[in-house]
């Protein structure tokens, strides 16, 4: 199929979130970080005293840090230039009804409200700094489950907000991880009773609009014993000429016997720059997966964590990464074995196009004690030009010798036999090409939910179809 | 009342007796470069755990100016009967079978060279640098310290070349293949000191020669630090291969520097084999410079007690059609604690590169600890490489089946251990060799 009708059928000839609403939000902190900045945000919160101090001990560790010189190029990031926090409208609705016009309209565009009737359990979404829009099905608040906004988390479970919030990534972890702290604004706050399960996914949108913004949201879930669910968050943002960045912070607890699984499609636009800290700290026989699509945004720094902290803890990364012209994806993820009988898996797949780069970086360790541990890392990266670039920076560190570690990583171009072998049977080389990728990343897209597995299919298909002859 | 800041880095003594020797050193071929190298010393700082390639390894204890450098080699030898030498290398010399080169140093000092007539006639050069440096002083100027010393080696490298206390230059001209190893063996006695040596391998076109460096010492618990440079320059076609044994004794610090620059269609392949020592790093480099060139690097080391090994490999991939394959492994008793650090770079248009590296960690103790970070930098699209590692543990299963055919538990341990080993020491290119280092391998797992 020739390039052009191929793009009109799926309608993707350009990044598809490409568009944006009239910016007139009903606050608009002034550019750039400073104390009165956080104070401000804290007010406009209506927060308790220790949760503004908590912001401004936050602000300190972030200026007493230094800005990482590992990973990806961070040199060009102006952070006076961007707007730490932006309220779009004055409360959160509950009702899509409610929400105005125009922020509905873009969440509309992102087929939002569909989503929920048709599949999720609770759907949350995040425009600009605040959630505009919160819900949960009736049938699961009935059962217990707490699924709000972090700032209604605060105000409405105090306690329990209290006794998690930053005790898995705590301010001094990282220096994007002290910014959050400081300036946090929007994200979800879950609770999953005990033994409740959760059967059909939560999902959290977070949108980008007004140019120049800073995103910093702030996730606080607590999966307690025996509870299962399964958390999405997807990004978008349109694109501006100048860079916009997003840095959220998020802590999961999962408790013994429990069971969770937190998916993040990312598809910021090419001048986002993405600094994430996801921390999950996982308790005996419980069960943690991180599901991590990294799909756009300039780039990204995003190491997804198990803390396997009980006895026979389990955890799993999966992680996708597609750098396309410009992009750099350096992403990967960390396994910690604090305890006996602990096992994790990670597999990464990348596929860089272009001057695309990606880079796995991870982390591996066992401490002392942490007997009959096992992991397992598997990378795999796919090149598609001269230019393209892939990198692996697997870091492991073993201290208990009854434990079984491995690491294995591949990197390869598309295999002239396996293209021969298919045209030979009739199919052009672009088709080709593009079953070929798909095959590479079979086994982390099918643990996708379908929307966005055939999101990602028909991404790779219109990338592909520019990338021969 | 506030003192003015003393320039430089304040961890530099002016006082100590390498800045005096230094101080002293008379004009001869070298000491420009070296005044020159301990200028660059001073104003390095001491990389720190801060620096990603010394994150394991903390240099800034090692205080390099408090032990004593060795005075350098003179150009002549200084015989001393065999009945002096060591009984270890004696023992060497009597089991080594045939060397077309043998080379000993005793603390510094060059007690042996020899070479044999058919090598020397076909116009092979092997002498210490001091003497080549007067000689043949084009062979320095082109060879000696040309390598690409990356910046975290920096500070390391120019304190080698200043405290400079002998090394050789190895040169095989043009189509001439070297029958048997040539074997250099460096012997410390002296507790406290600093023992720096070079060795330079210049091999031509179509030449091939083996080297061995091996190092050994008495047991010096007061300490005593070894630096070594090894560069090797191939010429199209050539082959050689690099042997570097280091068997200290307790006490020793031993931080070798290893450089093989790989024209076209060239092959130097390195086996390095760490049994001891206190602190043990070793930096190699494959610098595969042309296309068709090759280079196998093969490593094992065995670590106990309170030992700490660090090795640091790059295989920079700078030419297409290149080929490199790495394989280290090691095996850890007692409290003690491994690093590997390798990467393979490819740049920009080195297309149809080959890169393998491997790194599997046998822990054979509680306490013992192993660090692996097989890393990869890619940027050429139409390449193979692949990377592993693995940390792990002698196998039940393997073990139970050797104990019920009536080993003990000691016994199928070792020879799992042997097992683990064997892949790497079946590609010891020297016989005499590969039996030596399985012997100290196993003497060491039966204590």
């Amino acid at each position: 199929m020739p390039k052009n009708e191929t793009v009109a059928r799926l309608g993707l000839d350009e990044y598809k979130y490409d568009f944006k609403t009239e910016d007139k939000p009903v606050f608009k902190a002034q550019k750039g970080l400073s104390e009165e900045v956080v104070r401000q945000i804290s007010r406009h919160k209506d927060e308790p005293e220790w949760m503004l101090e908590f912001r401004l001990r936050a602000l300190e560790i972030y200026y007493s840090k230094p800005m990482p010189e590992w990973g990806g190029d961070l040199s060009t990031l102006n952070l006076d230039e961007i707007y730490f926090y932006l309220r779009p409208q004055d409360r959160m609705e509950r009702s899509w009804d409610d929400v105005p016009d125009d922020i509905k309209n873009t969440f509309e565009r992102l087929g939002i409200p569909e989503a929920e009737r048709s599949i999720l359990a609770g759907v949350g979404a995040q425009f600009e700094s605040e959630m505009v829009y919160h819900s949960l099905k009736e049938e699961w608040t009935e059962q217990g489950i707490i699924f709000e906004s972090i700032e209604d988390g605060l105000k409405l479970y105090p306690e329990i907000f209290r006794e998690y919030f930053a005790t898995i990534v705590p301010p001094g972890d990282n220096k994007f991880a002290a910014l959050n702290s400081a300036v946090w604004s929007g994200g979800s706050f879950v609770y999953i009773p005990k033994g409740v399960k959760v059967d059909i996914p939560l999902q959290a949108y977070f949108r980008v609009n007004a140019e120049q913004m800073g995103q910093f949201e702030r996730t606080l879930i607590i999966c307690d014993e025996g509870a299962q669910a399964h958390y999405i968050e997807g990004c978008t943002a349109p694109v501006y000429t100048t860079e916009s960045f997003h840095s959220g912070v998020i802590e999961i607890v999962v408790k013994p016997n429990a069971r969770f699984r937190y998916t993040t499609i990312q598809n910021w636009s090419s001048n986002m720059y993405n600094l994430v800290t996801q921390r999950a700290m996982v308790h005996e026989n419980a069960n943690m997966e991180w599901l991590d699509g990294n799909l756009g945004s300039k780039l990204t720094m995003k190491y997804p964590s198990c803390f396997l902290v009980g006895e026979g803890a389990h955890g799993e990364i999966l992680s996708i990464a597609y750098a396309g012209d410009g992009q750099h994806q350096d992403t990967g993820g960390k396994v910690i074995h604090a305890a006996p009988n602990t096992t994790s898996m990670i597999v990464s797949k990348s596929i860089s196009k272009g001057t695309g780069r990606s880079s796995y970086r991870g982390l591996c360790k066992v401490y002392e004690g942490a007997v009959g541990s096992k992991s397992n890392v598997e990378c795999d990266a796919l090149l598609m030009n001269e230019t393209s670039r892939t990198d692996t920076y697997p870091y492991i560190e073993i201290d208990e010798n009854q434990s079984s570690i491995g690491h294995e990583a591949s990197v390869s171009k598309v295999g002239e036999e396996q293209l021969f072998y298919l045209m030979s049977r009739g199919l052009s080389e672009a088709e080709a090409m593009t079953m070929v990728v798909r095959g590479f990343i079979e086994p982390i897209a099918k643990e996708l939910p379908l929307e966005y597995a055939i999101e990602l299919n028909r991404l790779i298909e219109l990338e592909m179809e520019g990338s021969v002859g | 009342m506030t003192r003015p800041e003393a320039a430089g880095t304040a961890t530099v003594s002016e006082e100590s007796p390498l800045a005096e020797m230094i101080e002293r050193l008379t004009d001869d071929a070298l000491s420009e470069r070296r005044r020159a190298a301990w200028a660059e010393y001073v104003s390095l700082p001491m990389p720190s755990k801060k620096t990603e390639e010394w994150r394991y390894t903390d240099l800034t204890k090692l205080e390099p100016e408090s032990y004593e450098p060795l005075a350098p080699a003179g150009r002549e030898v200084e015989p001393v009967p065999a009945d002096d030498l060591p009984p270890a290398v004696r023992e060497i010399l009597e089991g080594a079978g045939v060397r077309s080169g043998t080379m000993i140093e005793l603390d510094a000092r060059l007690v042996r060279l020899d070479l044999e007539a058919a090598a020397a006639e076909a116009g092979v050069v092997f002498a210490p640098i001091g003497r080549i440096a007067e000689d043949r002083p084009e062979l320095i100027e082109r060879f000696l310290f040309g390598s690409d010393i990356a910046p975290m080696e920096k500070k390391l490298w120019a304190l080698h070349t200043a405290a400079l206390s002998g090394g050789y230059v190895l040169f095989v001209p043009k189509n001439v293949r070297v029958e048997n190893p040539v074997h250099v063996m460096r012997w410390l006695s002296k507790a406290g000191a600093l023992l720096s040596t070079h060795s330079l391998i210049v091999v031509e076109r179509g030449a091939e020669v083996t080297v061995i460096d091996e190092y050994m010492s008495d047991d010096l618990d007061e300490g005593s630090l070894s630096l070594n440079g090894v560069e090797v320059f191939g010429g199209e076609g050539a082959l050689v291969n690099y042997l570097g044994l280091q068997r200290y004794g307790s006490g020793v610090k031993h931080f070798s520097m290893q450089h093989a620059n790989t024209p076209k269609d060239c092959t130097l392949n390195s086996f390095n084999v760490t049994i001891g020592g206190d602190l043990s790093r070793c930096d190699i480099t494959s610098h595969l410079l042309g296309a068709g060139s090759d280079s196998e690097m093969l490593a094992v080391w065995f670590g106990d007690g309170d030992q700490h090994f660090d090795y640091h490999t790059l295989q920079h991939h700078a030419a297409p059609s290149a080929r490199s394959d790495l394989l280290f492994k090691g095996a850890l008793a007692g409290s003690a604690e491994s690093i590997f650090r390798g990467l393979i770079r490819v740049d920009v248009g080195a297309q149809l590169t080959d890169a393998y590296q491997t790194n599997r960690n046998l822990l054979l103790s509680e306490e013992s600890q192993a660090t692996t970070l097989p890393s990869l930098e890619i940027a050429a699209d139409d390449v193979k490489c692949s990377h592993g590692a693995s940390v792990g543990q002698v196998d039940e299963n393997q073990l139970f089946y050797l104990t019920s055919r009536g080993l003990t538990r000691a016994q199928a341990e070792r020879l799992l251990v042997f097992g683990f080993f064997g892949e790497v020491l079946a590609r010891m290119p020297v016989e005499s060799v590969r039996d030596r280092m399985t012997d100290a391998i196993e003497r060491k797992i039966d204590i």
